[in-house]
């Protein structure tokens, strides 16, 4: 295939909409990483929870055959794992890296030995009739001839995944609870001094990156696939928390970044068709994160450089006044 | 007297690591008897079928020198208080570089081997060394960092895999077979005739093990015999007083990170000159996060590792047979495994039930401890 082929495609309206359907599994995640990261704790735990929320969201859609139960039990399923996440490393002060290991070794291989006692078979649900989300088309965008293809036919989850960008963004920085946050991320002595609890604050915070990232989760086997396959999550937790450092820690950053994911990962799949290896683009967000990363630790520097700078001029200026004063 | 030995921090920490083994053993048992038609045979194959034959005793020393050598490279970092998590990254481009020597260099197989296994240490070494100086003079987190690393190893082996080294009659993503000269030797010397043919057939065990036991050795003399070893101590225990006490802190740890690349390499060159005899695709999957684990149950204790490392490597090794033999998955060891993680990790769970004990013990009629004191006065 010619390079004008793929960039027409590239340019497409249904290329967008992949890669918003792409980006969605690892927007939702991400927010939960951003929450727990800003409370002050690296959830490595988000790729299990997202995995045993998928597969709850589908086991139950399909005993019960309603999509919404199969939702919430996944919610449910998802909030509970952080919440074990939550009380090993805030009441038993076990390291959160190292519990959040344990949870995600415990998810992967959990959901598999649960899949192969119900359905006999190791690799998916595919002999289950599970259910999925259905699609939601806004009216608005019926009549805009670009935008209705690229913004029609999403699922419940692609929606989802702007609105709790939006409502995150509103937590965080208008509300109390969202204040705290980052209060106790910030510096939990300080936070707890002015009355500030840090425990329930942290809590909560994992309490909804377990509710997000199940979302996530959820996105994966009952909307992008109908069905739950074994490790289905592919590490897609690991880049959700790559996202927020990519996305400087900020919601709205945090949602572009994921889609900077998304983007090469669909990407990746239109330059499989041109001689361009796959694996090569895939490698790019990766590389970018890290380059993200220190031009973080650099601003950071900056940043304390500056500030001590201008105690010491203010200081200087202080001394000579006195000094003025004292002539 | 046992309360004497009770006393001692190591000992009663060896002990915690044995109960919290024993601990989830038995919940693994209780699993067992709620899904399996036949529990006890089932638990069975899971707890005597790594010894119960040659070849099956022989894939048990394999892993469990692949497992000892990724346990050397978590504890060196973990000891430094560093997490660095990158060791699956640093395992598979050390299994790649190896690969390479070995199929495109023509030595003889004296040097070929060698040369593979420096090439090997030598990229864990430099994909340690990146996260390590980000960390170092920037401070940039190196959870994040290492990850990412793998990441882009992991597509970068898959695309040399694919592109290069693959064959084009290969229908699958493997590298043709290893020659002779790439192959790691027995560990038994060919004059042995008896038992150099039975275990080659059997249970071919490598010269990998000598080098394991010796890089523990070193490991543990490099730890607390050198004064890099110390600095890497005392950056573990407190940096800022690391740091005020002159040590060259961000050298420790850039250092820290790339030596401990140098053994997850060598694991990855184990993979493929040791065990597989090719570079084949995923190749440490499911091996990701297990030095962790065992340098967990290592204390992070180099003379350990190879204790946690065969222990643990007889559990995954007696999970695969039981899978083999009986209704019973293997994933059930993963449940096992992560029940280990949190119960040694859980720090707080000893003081809680000193504490439930010491309760008890004051709700009780008899106090030996206000007796004495009331005697005192």
């Amino acid at each position: 295939m010619s390079f004008d082929v793929v960039l027409r495609s590239i340019l497409s309206a249904a290329f967008l909409a992949s890669v918003l359907r792409i980006s969605t599994p690892l927007i939702l995640p991400a927010l939960g990483g951003l929450l727990t990261d800003l409370s002050g704790a690296v959830n490595i735990a988000l790729e299990g929870t997202m995995i045993v929320g998928a597969f709850t969201g589908v086991i139950v859609s399909a005993y019960t055959q309603s999509w919404i139960l199969g939702v919430l039990a996944g919610i449910a399923a998802g909030v509970f794992i952080s919440g074990v996440l939550a009380f090993f490393h805030l009441y038993l002060k076990t390291d959160v890296i190292l519990a959040g290991i344990a949870i995600n070794i415990i998810s992967s291989g959990g959901t598999i030995f649960l899949l192969y006692m119900l359905t006999g078979d190791k690799g998916s649900t595919s002999s289950l009739a599970s259910k999925v989300v259905p699609n939601i088309d806004l009216p608005i965008f019926q009549n805009i001839p670009f935008l209705d293809q690229v913004f029609s036919g999403h699922n419940i989850f692609v929606w989802l995944a702007f609105i709790l960008t939006a409502l995150t963004a509103v937590m965080l920085y208008r509300t109390r609870l969202g204040v705290h946050i980052r209060a106790v991320g910030e510096n939990p002595t300080a936070a707890e001094s002015v009355g500030i609890n840090v425990r329930r604050t942290q809590l909560i915070a994992m309490l909804l990156s377990g509710f997000l990232a199940s979302l996530g989760g959820m996105d994966l086997s009952m909307a992008y696939l109908n069905g739950f396959t074994r490790d289905m999550t592919a590490g897609r937790g690991f880049i959700a928390l790559a996202a927020v450092y990519l996305g400087g820690r900020k919601p709205w950053g945090t949602l572009i970044a994921a889609m900077v994911f998304g983007l090469a990962d669909a990407l990746s799949n239109q330059f499989g068709s041109m001689n361009i290896p796959s694996q090569l683009v895939s490698m790019i967000p990766y590389a970018v994160t890290i380059l993200a990363l220190v031009v973080y630790a650099v601003r950071q520097r900056q940043v304390i450089i500056d500030r001590a700078r201008k105690f010491q001029e203010r200081h200087m200026a202080e001394v000579a006044e006195a000094k003025a004063a004292n002539d | 007297m046992i309360r004497k030995a009770l006393s001692i921090p190591s000992v009663r920490e060896t002990l915690r690591i044995i109960l919290a083994v024993l601990i989830a053993l038995t919940l693994g048992f209780i699993i067992t008897l709620v899904v399996s038609k036949d529990p006890i045979g089932a638990y069975n194959a899971f707890l005597t079928g790594p010894v119960s034959r040659l070849n099956r005793a022989g894939e048990w020393i394999k892993e469990s020198i692949t497992l000892t050598l990724l346990g050397l490279a978590v504890a060196m970092v973990f000891k430094a208080n560093l997490f660095s998590i990158g060791q699956d990254g640093q395992m598979q481009l050390g299994a790649l570089i190896s690969g390479i020597v070995v199929l495109y260099v023509p030595l003889p197989g004296i040097l070929r081997i060698p040369l593979a296994l420096i090439a090997a240490g030598l990229v864990g070494y430099l994909w340690g060394l990146i996260p390590g100086l980000l960390k170092a003079h920037l401070n940039a987190n190196e959870i994040v960092s290492t990850l990412m690393l793998t990441a882009i190893a992991g597509r970068f082996y898959e695309f040399v895999l694919v592109t290069y080294l693959k064959p084009p009659t290969a229908g699958y993503n493997v590298s043709a077979a290893f020659p002779p000269e790439g192959l790691l030797p027995s560990f038994i010397p060919p004059f042995m005739t008896d038992l150099y043919q039975l275990f080659t057939s059997k249970a071919n065990i490598t010269i990998m093990i000598y080098i394991a036991i010796a890089l523990v050795f070193v490991t543990y003399f490099i730890m607390y015999r050198t004064p890099f070893g110390y600095e890497l101590r005392m950056v573990g225990a407190n940096m800022k007083v690391a740091r005020y006490g002159g040590v060259n802190t961000k050298r420790t740890i850039a250092l820290a990170m790339a030596v401990s690349g140098i053994l997850a390499g060598l694991a990855g060159a184990h993979l493929t000159m040791g065990i597989h005899g090719r570079v084949i695709t995923q190749i440490t999957a499911s091996l990701g996060f297990e030095g962790i684990v065992v340098a967990l149950l290592a204390r992070n204790n180099p003379l350990m590792v190879p204790i946690a490392a065969l222990a643990y490597g007889y559990m995954r090794a007696g999970a695969d047979i039981m899978e083999r033999s009986s209704d019973v998955p293997r994933e059930m060891v993963l449940v096992i495994q992560a029940i280990i993680i949190l119960l040694v990790t859980a720090e707080r769970i000893l003081p809680m039930v000193q504490k439930a004990i010491a309760e008890r013990r004051d709700a009780g009629p008899a106090q030996p401890a206000e007796a004495e004191a009331a005697k005192g006065e």
